[in-house]
């Protein structure tokens, strides 16, 4: 019985159903496994899981501990692609709720792995199954909701990845609330926050799950048709997923995406320290707090607002203003710098981040755009293996080349410079090959008879 | 319909708008 309410045909909304009701659903799986951005405030507490107030020999360090999150990223692009055809098959309602199990017990798993103090129980359930958890539910409602919403699908999507933003906003201050109301003398509370947010999240993905529909076939918003003459690059055909990973329209977007993600990723993990560094003196810890936290609101903001903006300007012009305005300013970043003006500082890094999460939700609409809806989901699964190689990418480009500087006696203020133009050179690499951008060739275009020409 | 709406956008907005409020009394820091 739990069987066939998962299944597909049974979320199939009756007519007259108010598409309305669908983000919100798409939103309640985001908002869960975006967690993963705040992972970060488990770190320090994970250090003293024997000493409870200080780290003693035999706990875990820190550089142990960043592996948590690394392979959760790592798999979460694995996972997307390997069970992307899946989700497709299976529909929103199964691959959110396997999406929740697998996130929910990664939680659990790892709280066995605290409990015991067996760090490998925490790459296993964190890493691996909440890894499995993310990638599945970050794809789960997409082709659902470009379904939805043919005439704005840029808006949509974004509107639910935002949610993967805005899950950080909630799960930082809702760890360290746990984390202290847990607290005793026994333990610093980070077991129990665990199995507490296993299972908080599990109840806020069924919202999901219950309220998740997908529109019947055929079905269109009342009194849109569909554009007689479609704008340059978007289509009407469709690409089936194993034609479409193999055109090279995928892989410049793969390209477009990675960099894109680079850029800003790199900037997000170190950006406590590097304000800090480039203002000795006069950044506080807890002023550089405020800036992550400026960063992440923007990284959030942005995805709704630039994926929203591309239903307007188009894909390809978005990601042109992307590249160019990052280009101008990573290249003035250094200047900013030296001129010691925190707010220019802070304002270029806020944009800069809004672009980042733009390029995360604007991505689906742009794969819609160029292979159709066919196989979407499927194909934006594989398309997030460049998130896995950007998540590697962008904080070793930003901590080698500033430790390397520093290495060879340049003031800590001025290390970043050198990656800030290695930023605008991987940016202007993403402008190259979205103005390469084409429509894909008919010949790929997917046929009734369930072939490619 | 509308006040199952109502429900799920409440029931995914309180939330996220609890950590915008909880973000920016972090980020007034800054300034």
């Amino acid at each position: 019985m739990a069987s066939s309410f998962l299944d597909r045909e049974n979320t199939i909304a009756p007519p007259g159903y108010n598409r309305f009701l669908v983000p919100p659903a798409a939103l309640a799986v985001h908002l869960s496994i975006g967690q993963a951005y705040a992972f970060s405030t488990f770190n320090l507490p994970l250090t003293k899981v024997l000493g409870i107030t200080h780290s003693v020999p035999g706990d875990w360090n820190l550089k142990e501990i960043g592996w948590i999150f690394s392979i959760a990223i790592a798999i979460l692009g694995l996972a997307a692609a390997v069970f992307g055809r899946w989700v497709e098959r299976a529909g929103p309602r199964k691959s959110m709720f396997v999406s929740a199990l697998c996130f929910s017990s990664g939680f659990i798993v790892s709280a066995i792995g605290i409990h015991y103090h067996l760090l490998w129980l925490l790459y296993l359930g964190y890493g691996v199954l909440g890894g499995c958890g993310l990638g599945i539910g970050y794809i789960s409602p997409v082709s659902t909701l470009i379904k939805w919403f043919p005439d704005r699908p840029g808006m949509a999507t974004g509107m639910a990845i935002m949610g993967f933003g805005g899950g950080a906003l909630i799960a930082a201050p809702l760890s360290v609330i746990l984390m202290n109301h847990f607290k005793t003398a026994s333990s610093n509370g980070v077991l129990e926050t665990f199995v507490t947010m296993g299972v908080i999240y599990f109840m806020f993905t069924m919202i999901g799950v219950y309220s998740v529909r997908v529109p019947a076939e055929g079905w269109k918003p009342e009194g849109w048709t569909p554009p007689l003459k479609p704008p340059p690059l978007v289509t009407q055909a469709q690409v089936a997923v194993d034609v479409a990973w193999r055109t090279p329209q995928f892989w410049l977007l793969w390209v477009v995406l990675c960099m894109n993600v680079t850029a800003g990723i790199g900037v997000l993990s170190q950006a406590s320290p590097m304000i800090q560094e480039i203002f000795t003196g006069r950044v506080t810890p807890e002023m550089a707090a405020g800036f992550v936290g400026l960063l992440s609101l923007f990284n959030m903001v942005g995805r709704f607002f630039w994926a929203s903006t591309s239903d307007y300007i188009g894909r390809r012009n978005t990601y042109f203003v992307f590249f160019a305005l990052g280009i101008v300013l990573y290249s003035t970043v250094p200047s900013i710098g030296y001129a010691g003006s925190i707010p220019l500082f802070v304002a270029a890094f806020v944009i800069i981040l809004s672009m980042y999460g733009g390029g995360f939700a604007t991505i689906p609409a742009y794969l819609r755009d160029v292979f159709g809806t066919l196989h979407v989901g499927a194909v934006h699964g594989r398309l997030l293996t460049a998130w896995s190689v950007a998540g590697v990418l962008g904080p070793v480009l930003i901590n080698y080349i500033r430790q390397y500087q520093i290495d060879r006696g340049v003031p800590k203020a001025q290390a970043y410079s050198v990656t800030m133009y290695i930023m605008c050179a991987l940016l202007l690499v993403g402008f190259i090959c979205n103005f390469c951008m084409r429509a894909v060739n008919e010949k790929h275009h997917y046929r009734a008879a369930g072939k490619s020409a | 319909m509308k006040v199952r709406g109502i429900i799920l956008w409440l029931a995914v907005g309180l939330p996220l708008l609890w950590g915008v409020f909880k973000t920016l009394q972090n980020a007034m820091k800054l300034f």
